[in-house]
């Protein structure tokens, strides 16, 4: 199928979550191209909401953003959250491959382009009175995207109810432990850094 | 930016500039030194043993230009005479009244430290003070003095005459054993005396102009945090409860009545945990003893923010002075700061500091404003003086635009914001003030910019909602008739493309036969 179909069949998953993600996978209806494509375009909208919301929204302190650091923020936990429910998938008989999670996930993301990228532009027709609508649909999108990722990694994998909502508690917690021993070993590596070239300016200084 | 339509000028030549600063320095050198008057300090804005800052919508302190100079102080050599441990300060109209507590004395002295009066030392027993710490002067000139250590608050009349005096309240409120030593007094317009007492935390007592009791008012709430309560009651043996410090409601530590009859009121001994419960430091009290004080500000009315925010390091305020037009400025014993906020509740700025140069204090107890805040007069427990700061022309304006505001002169008001503008591009307040004074002349474009740049997202949005219905208004009409007549045409192409389409098939089953 083509790439444009295979975007457009985002608008069948995130309505029909259930079927959607299964189809995604067996019937081979989606591609990890278009699943990156969506990755993207959400780093885009949140980098857009930070930087563009009318000023009554915009909690931000625009002099002191720094985008490049929001895009890597996103990107990590997008990767992370993957590297570790492959992790734990694959001890626990998951059906899925990595490539897989990657394309659910980044259909998965849709809502929050779908919501998030017109509220930058509402935010501008809102006074503070009307606020209530602007978070209500800024939580709901949050929301549709944690119910897409919970029901993609169902399917994706062949889970029951209950063993997704394990699963995806021992995710976070392997996110967590990825975090963790990456920070540990940037900090060992940064000790052995220093220490050789410690011990190489006292060669060189004797 | 350059924005010269709020009266900022724009960017000028190097010489017209240099030449600005020239006659800037000249004159303000010319003013301080008609301003030092006292002691032969010199003194200039760069070496001001301070820095004056107010905080910006993030909670970061933005040091700005001074508001008030320090220009001399009042100490035993300008008087005649040493004070002792000073405790109370208060200004009237053109007089100083100073509780010289270690020297049991009242002094009244000039503007300039004169002493023009002495009180209290007489031989006669009844007008005999001992250890005042509080003193009120009513508006007809007569003297209220919290004599601490004989128990009581003395009235004198306007030639320093013993009048009356005030003894232990008569009530069976306070147990027989409890010592009643007033330490502040105030007299409200209706004659109400209203007594600070150490010890007693029951509130303010209340007198009435005759004298007599009338009971306990504007009593602040004990907060307990859940976890001490539940330790304190359910977890500790009898022995542990006996040596935990008793909780108990705060005291006042100082109280001013303002031209309206209310009382201001500063309590300096809040715990951490009153301060997370998000407690006040400063009240004011109507006269059935609601807290009304206006906090509508950004941040609360509790001095340094740097306190709250990293828990430690408080303000703790021992003194409070207030305009007509409810400007109030507080005086904070921790760092010896002077913190002025307006009606709202709005930090306005920030001066003053504990040190040991020259206008730094010691320990600041009790501040005095004159009569048009010209001057603020700070008295300082152990340098036994007083301090003297001296208004700056941004300090007028700065205050001049809330004054005209308040009393609802929009137009001087927005003039007096502008200049204000002129001497710090930076103040959120003024662009704020001159946001209001733009919503209500109507140019909500213009509101909208102001406000953006004072960070004011309450006003912001009131704009905003009249511009959008202006833009609506004007707009509205124009969109629906264009809207139909895009249907229209719509229809319209549609109605011939089936026509058409109608003929070709027509035209193709004529051919066909």
């Amino acid at each position: 199928m083509l790439y444009a179909e295979k975007l457009k069949y985002v608008f069948y998953v995130i309505f029909h979550p259930a079927d959607g993600f299964w189809d995604l996978k067996r019937e081979n209806r989606g591609s990890l191209s278009a699943s990156l494509t969506f990755v993207v375009l959400t780093v885009f909208t949140l980098g857009m909401e930070k930087l563009n919301t009318a000023f009554l929204f915009n909690n931000n302190r625009i002099s002191e953003v720094n985008v490049l650091v929001d895009v890597i923020t996103v990107l990590l936990v997008f990767v992370l959250w993957c590297v570790a429910n492959w992790c734990t998938t694959s001890l626990m008989d998951g059906k899925g491959r990595i490539r897989d999670i990657f394309t659910a996930i980044g259909y998965a993301l849709f809502p929050i382009i779908l919501i998030r990228l017109p509220l930058v532009f509402a935010s501008f027709c809102l006074t503070a009175e009307e606020g209530a609508f602007y978070e209500i649909f800024g939580f709901l999108s949050y929301l549709w995207t944690a119910v897409l990722i919970f029901m993609g990694t169902m399917m994706t994998h062949e889970y029951s109810l209950g063993k997704t909502i394990f699963t995806c508690m021992i995710t976070i917690l392997g996110m967590g432990i990825i975090l963790f021993i990456g920070l540990l070993f940037f900090n060992v590596i940064s000790e052995i850094i220093v220490f050789v070239s410690t011990i190489y300016k006292e060669v060189r200084f004797r | 930016m350059v924005r010269t339509k709020y009266g900022i000028p724009e960017k000028r030549s190097v010489f017209c500039r240099l030449f600005r600063m020239l006659v800037r320095r000249v004159l303000s050198a010319f003013t301080l030194s008609a301003v030092v008057f006292l002691s032969n300090v010199s003194v200039s804005r760069a070496d001001m043993p301070y820095d004056t800052y107010s905080y910006n919508y993030w909670g970061e302190e933005v040091k700005e230009p001074h508001s008030y100079l320090y220009a001399g102080m009042i100490s035993g050599k300008e008087i005649g005479t040493n004070l002792s441990y000073p405790a109370d300060l208060f200004v009237a109209e053109d007089r100083l009244y100073v509780a010289d507590t270690g020297n049991s004395r009242i002094l009244i002295l000039s503007m300039d430290g004169m002493l023009l009066k002495e009180i209290g030392s007489g031989k006669d027993a009844a007008d005999t003070l001992k250890n005042p710490q509080g003193i009120f002067v009513t508006g007809e000139g007569h003297l209220y003095v919290a004599d601490t250590g004989n128990s009581r608050v003395v009235e004198y009349d306007e030639n320093g005459n013993y009048i009356r005096e005030i003894g232990r309240p008569v009530t069976t409120l306070i147990s027989d054993g409890q010592e009643y030593s007033p330490t502040k007094v105030v007299v409200d317009g209706a004659g109400r005396i209203y007594v600070i007492a150490y010890g007693i935390n029951m509130g303010l007592v209340e007198f009435n102009s005759e004298g007599e009791f009338q009971g306990f008012m504007g009593a602040t709430q004990v907060s307990v945090s859940m976890f001490t309560y539940i330790w304190k009651n359910y977890f500790s043996t009898q022995a542990q409860q006996d040596r935990m410090e008793t909780i108990i409601p705060t005291e006042y530590s100082n109280i001013f009545v303002d031209n309206e009859s209310f009382i201001y009121a500063t309590i300096n001994n809040l715990s951490a945990e009153d301060r997370a419960a998000g407690a006040d430091a400063v009240r004011r009290l109507n006269p059935t003893g609601t807290d009304i004080l206006r906090r509508l500000g950004q941040y609360p009315v509790i001095g340094d923010l740097e306190g709250v925010t990293f828990g430690w390091n408080y303000s703790s305020f021992v003194d409070v002075a207030a305009t007509d037009y409810g400007c109030y400025f507080i005086l904070d014993e921790t760092d010896g700061k002077i913190f002025a906020y307006d009606y709202d509740g709005i930090s306005l700025f920030v001066f003053g500091r504990n040190g040991i140069r020259e206008g730094n204090f010691q320990k600041p107890v009790s501040i005095g404003l004159s009569d048009d805040e010209s001057r603020i007069y700070v008295l300082d427990n152990t340098l036994n003086s007083i301090y003297v700061f001296e208004i700056t022309e941004y300090g007028r304006h700065l205050l001049d635009a809330i004054r005209l505001n308040h009393m609802g002169d929009a137009q001087g008001s927005t003039r007096e914001w502008q200049e204000v503008l002129k001497l710090n591009s930076n103040s959120e307040l003024a662009y704020t003030g001159l946001g209001k004074t733009y919503l209500t002349e109507g140019n909500y474009k213009e509101a909208m910019e102001c406000f953006e740049l004072g960070n004011s997202k309450k006003y912001y949005s009131k704009a905003f909602s009249y511009y959008r219905k202006e833009v609506m208004e004007t707009y509205l009409t124009g969109a629906v008739i264009a809207l139909v007549v895009l249907l229209f045409v719509i229809w319209l192409i549609r109605r011939i493309v089936r026509f058409r389409r109608w003929v070709g098939e027509v035209r193709c089953y004529m051919q066909k036969n």
